[in-house]
């Protein structure tokens, strides 16, 4: 296995984040938040492996999503792909 | 009703950076003729709605404003160039910009909220001064304007910066009143001397101006605090009701917060709205340095 790059470590350390904060959401709405972080990483597979600036900038915005998404009130997440619950953020 | 010639001069404002329009655009001389209500507010009398134009030709200004989409990332930015008449729009940028947004294209972005300078929304960089669109005249038409977002900024799109980090500074050195004695449900007082030191500190807007337009807050946003956080802080320093004073002045006590000041004074020059943080700074420091 090719030896990865920095920025690969961090790409790959987000979304192992990401998957960590979904396993502490609500049994029923965990498999939405891990395939909302799976998709949004899907979405940029395209981009150049050495467009350092595009890289970076979803890694920030990514990082501040994981901010938002990973509070410990928000319970729910809409998934406009499923039929599914709709999201609601928990008691305030 | 007397008609008074109409003086161009006097619409200068206090900031030296505000580029004056009156030169070349021929401002409307108000003849005794068509004499018509002098109506408050500099920016109608500007716009030349007094005396009608002979000529209806189309005087046409350019502007190349920064677009960046983060819906496509990969795609980098780019300045794209709008022409629009003169004859038919406002005086300030921010005229221009809802022009271009209401007329040729929907997708431009930015803030705007207050459209009189008193909320500090649209900050942006203009034929490279950081100002208010809404403050800034539109400069001659010989040259097209050049409009950035706020610079060593981190863009969300087109003309909006992520000024995040810059709330979080100011958060940090505590922008309120705080007092050891308990309450006693009356005003707390303060002389005429006293409130006068709080001029020139309590009129910022907090529109980032002077903060993204100084080279040290670029090279070291994330420690230095930048000058309008700083003049903030000296605004509760100089506050006589507050008695937080020593507690203030020990939080600014390191390499990064104060010190990286280095008194390039591109704050002073910018502030849109004629405030000094430079000075302040100058002012924290000598506290800082006679006090300990």
């Amino acid at each position: 296995m090719k030896r990865l790059t920095g920025l690969q470590r961090e790409v790959l350390s987000l979304y192992r984040t990401c998957l960590r904060e979904a396993r502490k959401k609500p049994e029923a709405t965990r498999q939405n938040f891990i395939r909302f972080a799976r998709d949004e990483f899907r979405s940029h597979l395209s981009i150049d492996r050495k467009d350092f600036d595009t890289i970076e900038h979803l890694l920030r915005v990514g990082r501040r999503k994981l901010e938002v998404y990973s509070g410990e009130g928000l319970r729910m997440l809409f998934d406009s792909f499923s039929g599914g619950s709709g999201g609601c953020r928990g008691g305030e | 009703m007397s008609a008074k010639l109409f003086n161009p001069r006097l619409l200068q404002t206090s900031s030296r950076l505000v580029t004056s329009s009156t030169a070349s655009s021929a401002s409307p001389i108000i003849s005794a003729a068509n004499a018509t209500v002098l109506r408050r507010g500099l920016a109608s009398v500007a716009t030349g709605e007094a005396a009608p134009r002979e000529s209806s030709k189309p005087r046409i200004k350019s502007f190349q404003i920064y677009r960046w989409n983060p819906d496509t990332p990969e795609k980098k930015p780019e300045m794209v160039k709008y022409d629009l008449d003169m004859n038919q729009m406002g005086p300030m940028v921010l005229d221009a910009l809802i022009r271009i947004k209401n007329e040729i294209d929907p997708t431009l972005t930015f803030r705007r909220s207050c459209r009189e300078g008193i909320c500090g929304s649209c900050a942006m960089n203009i034929d490279g001064i950081n100002t208010l669109a809404c403050l800034c005249r539109i400069s001659d038409l010989s040259k097209p304007t050049k409009i950035y977002p706020l610079p060593h900024t981190y863009v969300v799109k087109d003309l909006v910066p992520d000024l995040t980090q810059f709330y979080k500074q100011y958060r940090s050195i505590k922008p309120y009143l705080q007092r050891k004695d308990p309450p006693t449900g009356k005003e707390i007082l303060q002389s005429i001397a006293e409130r006068r030191k709080l001029d020139g500190l309590y009129e910022c807007i907090l529109c980032a101006c002077c903060s993204t337009s100084c080279p040290s807050y670029w090279w070291n946003s994330s420690e230095y605090l930048g000058p309008a956080v700083l003049l903030q802080s000296y605004r509760w320093l100089a506050d006589s009701r507050d008695q937080f004073k020593e507690e203030r002045k020990q939080a600014l006590e390191n390499e990064m917060s104060l010190y990286r000041c280095h008194t390039i004074m591109n704050c002073a020059r910018t502030c849109p709205k004629g405030l000094n943080p430079g000075l302040a700074i100058a002012q924290i420091k000598k506290e800082m340095a006679f006090s300990s």
